[in-house]
């Protein structure tokens, strides 16, 4: 056991560091062909970093004043283009991974839809086998960066006939094919265009574009939620990302604010909180390497962050008083440093609700940390093993 | 960066649950009236002292293990677990008293009898209101000291035959050694509400002590953090075993039909226990660490961690009776030593509230400094 991070002369950290002072403005395509957009997976795309090489080159990229990857393209960089590496041809991984690592081409996830988000096995968006292609017919929803991105990861039914969770198939889709319109839509905090709704409307797709086989959809998906989940573990504002404990601690003091007695033992236990959850994820990076994809782990982290970082905003809103009820971002110092997204306390308190909805609502999170990690009884869904065609009709009708 | 349990690590931990799960039997306290005595208290000792857990953090220049905290927490979490009652902190917390504050000569003379697992030890350093030093004051006289007061919440006081006393001396706390024996000692039990510990008073009235010429005022510090970590370690392992308790009773119990953990306000509950038990784990092993490797975070992640798994603890305790349901209620079951235990290490050193407070004032430093 040894908590040393990383140090200064650690030869890993030179190395790297040599090349981006040999490189000093490189380009996202340089920086993925030197493994560095997605460290932990295996070559040729990563360097199969282990937990420590991974925290070197988040830092180095920072020393470099370059915003991650994972910042340019998310879902490419991480859970879904990871999830080529186990069930993608290798056609499919020569065609989509070099640009989706370079941030050329960025990746969007359809998953949620209007009926449905946190009981995900019951999508009714379909695509049926015509010839070489999939044909799409349906509707996803909160769907992050349909706007902007080139590659769709979509799950969808592609037989009705059998029970919900075992329908389902992934495809790639080309998010410009003809029958695509993205329609964006306003969330609560009034900002700028985070989620879209997405229609498709006899939306060709070729069948080679089928990742995995017909029927692998729900255990592909659920592979890289576990992934993405694991990535929201940090101690952030925000679904792992954004400031943390240190900051709202540190601004607290800097503008004396600190000397509240009642904010002051509140902000004590979310640095403590933010300090614990750091160590887990840590613990829990050794899991993440090389491309594997994550067990249950990231449920648990993401179950004490996502409120971890609601509060954390909260109490940084609160030391403002009624001024913090205006709309501005101001809301205590921040050091200079990239943020990402989520880079003010103003935006992260307004947008916190949704923390507790994305990408796992916080009651699948504990039915999950319940069922997968301690063993408890799996919840029953009456559905679970009726054929998909057949389940509107057995559903009693609502009073 | 390795932020896993060695295999040495796992092992030491496996050997200590597996002699404990075989050695402490808490039935005995599940009849109203019993005591650590009825519980093996003095037959778990000796066990323990075959073992050499008396010398785990004797150093090895005075013939001990010289152990690390993260070895030590190890079979610290283990006794948490099991609630082995048996003289235990005292012994620790006693030895470190010594090794901070004594010469070299009297480090060589009180210790060799602790790794001999002849004398059992004792600190008493706090007074009624729980602060530290003030209790209990020393007078030089010719060829030693004398002291006068009464120190409270003594663990293992009544089982130890020496007593570091933490009195003031001329404005400043210095440590003292006495013999419970002689005349002017009394040791009395309190009715402290966690019976797998015996907990008592001191009262010296002009008591005979031998002082520790090296004690100074980092040494309460020193102590305070290494007892925070003796205390989390217990905490979050006794949190995982109320946790485990009630997530095998909600398998086992059945209701309207279903198991008990199949309803979802029994889960979700479970979940954010197990949330904290890690987390409390989590802070162990780093404070474990930072103690070891003397790390200047050290009191930073000592404090961290004894408030933290402190209310984990409390939690995870009030839960596990939670979904035992009335039968957690009754003194027959253990379920109710845990949830004492939690409350009174919550209480031992201070709230979790003012260890938040060390924590705040820790970082304020360092802003300073920066």
């Amino acid at each position: 056991m040894d908590f040393t991070l990383p140090g200064e002369d650690d030869p890993r950290r030179i190395e790297i560091r040599a090349w981006f002072e040999a490189n000093p403005k490189p380009s996202y395509r340089q920086i993925a062909e030197r493994g560095l957009a997605a460290p932990n997976w295996p070559a040729p795309w990563g360097l199969s970093a282990g937990p420590e090489l991974v925290l070197i080159v988040d830092q180095e990229l920072e020393r470099a004043g370059i915003a991650h990857p994972h910042l340019k393209n998310p879902i490419g960089t991480n859970q879904c283009g990871q999830s080529l590496l186990k069930w993608g041809t290798e056609a499919q991984r020569q065609r989509f991974l070099p640009p989706a690592l370079a941030c050329e081409e960025v990746w969007c996830m359809l998953f949620s839809e209007p009926s449905g988000g946190s009981d995900l096995g019951a999508l009714r968006t379909t695509a049926r086998r015509e010839g070489d292609d999939y044909v799409i017919n349906g509707q996803k929803i909160w769907t992050s960066l349909a706007h902007r991105a080139q590659v769709g990861v979509i799950v969808l039914r592609t037989d009705s006939t059998v029970p919900k969770h075992r329908g389902l198939s992934v495809l790639l889709v080309d998010m410009a094919s003809p029958g695509i319109t993205v329609r964006p839509i306003i969330d609560m905090t009034g900002e700028e265009n985070e989620y879209n709704e997405v229609f498709l409307d006899d939306v060709r797709v070729p069948a080679g574009n089928l990742l995995g086989a017909e029927g692998d959809g729900w255990r592909i998906v659920m592979e890289q939620l576990q992934t993405e989940r694991q990535g929201m573990t940090m101690p952030g504002a925000v679904w792992g990302n954004g400031p943390t404990a240190r900051e709202l601690v540190d601004g607290l003091i800097r503008t004396g604010r600190i000397k509240d007695p009642v904010l002051r033992d509140e902000a004590a236990k979310l640095y403590i909180e933010g300090e614990l959850l750091r160590l887990l994820t840590y613990r829990n990076m050794s899991n993440k390497i090389n491309g594997k994809p994550a067990g249950f782990e990231g449920n648990l982290g993401k179950m004490i962050a996502s409120p971890h970082g609601q509060r954390l905003s909260d109490l940084a809103k609160r030391s403002q008083g009624p001024a913090g009820m205006i709309d501005d971002p101001d809301v205590l110092p921040l050091p200079d440093r990239e943020f990402g997204l989520f880079d003010n306390w103003d935006y992260a308190y307004w947008f916190a609700p949704a923390a507790t909805l994305g990408v796992g609502t916080q009651e699948i999170l504990k039915n999950t940390v319940a069922e997968r990690i301690l063993g408890l009884p799996r919840d029953t869904d009456p559905t679970a093993a009726t054929p998909f065609n057949e389940i509107n009709r057995q559903q009693p009708k609502v009073a | 960066m390795d932020f896993t349990l060695s295999d040495d690590h796992v092992a030491l931990r496996d050997a200590a649950q597996s002699f404990l799960d075989k050695e402490v039997d808490l039935k005995p306290l599940l009849q109203p009236g019993a005591t650590v005595a009825d519980a093996g208290y003095d037959r778990l000792w000796r066990k323990i002292a075959e073992l050499g857990w008396p010398s785990l953090v004797v150093p090895e220049a005075q013939g001990g293990l010289g152990m690390s905290h993260i070895d030590l927490a190890m079979i610290v979490g283990e006794m948490g677990r099991t609630l082995a009652p048996a003289p235990f902190f005292g012994t620790l917390a006693g030895t470190w008293a010594i090794v901070k504050a004594g010469s070299d000569d009297q480090k060589d003379r009180l210790l060799g009898p602790v790794v001999a697992g002849t004398c059992r030890l004792a600190l008493a350093m706090a007074g009624q209101d729980g602060r530290i030093g003030e209790a209990v004051a020393a007078t030089a006289i010719a060829g030693g000291h004398r002291l006068t007061g009464k120190a409270w919440y003594v663990v293992d006081a009544a089982a130890a035959d020496r007593i570091v006393v933490a009195a003031d001396l001329d404005g400043a706390t210095g440590y003292f050694v006495v013999d419970p024996q002689a005349a002017e000692v009394a040791v009395e039990l309190l009715n402290w509400r966690d019976i797998t510990r015996q907990v008592g008073t001191v009262t010296l009235a002009g008591a005979p002590g031998e002082l520790l010429t090296e004690g100074n005022a980092a040494t309460w510090p020193w102590l305070r953090d290494r007892l925070y970590l003796v205390l989390a370690a217990e905490s979050a392992a006794g949190a995982h075993a109320a946790l485990d308790d009630a997530v095998a009773y909600a398998k086992e119990r059945i209701a309207f039909g279903r198991q008990l953990g199949a309803f979802q306000a029994i889960k979700h509950q479970l979940a954010e226990i197990a949330g904290q038990a890690e987390c409390a784990t989590a802070a162990v092993h780093y404070a474990a660490w930072a103690l070891t490797e003397a790390d200047p975070r050290g009191p930073l992640a000592a404090a961290m961690a004894q408030s933290y798994a402190s209310e984990a603890y409390r939690d995870a305790t009030y839960r596990n009776v939670q979904v035992f349901g009335a039968i957690g209620f009754t003194w027959e079951m253990k379920n109710h030593l845990y949830y004492k235990r939690a409350r009174c290490n919550a209480a031992l050193l201070g709230a979790p509230a003012q260890q938040r407070e060390e924590v705040i004032r820790f970082l304020e430093r360092e802003a300073a400094a920066a």
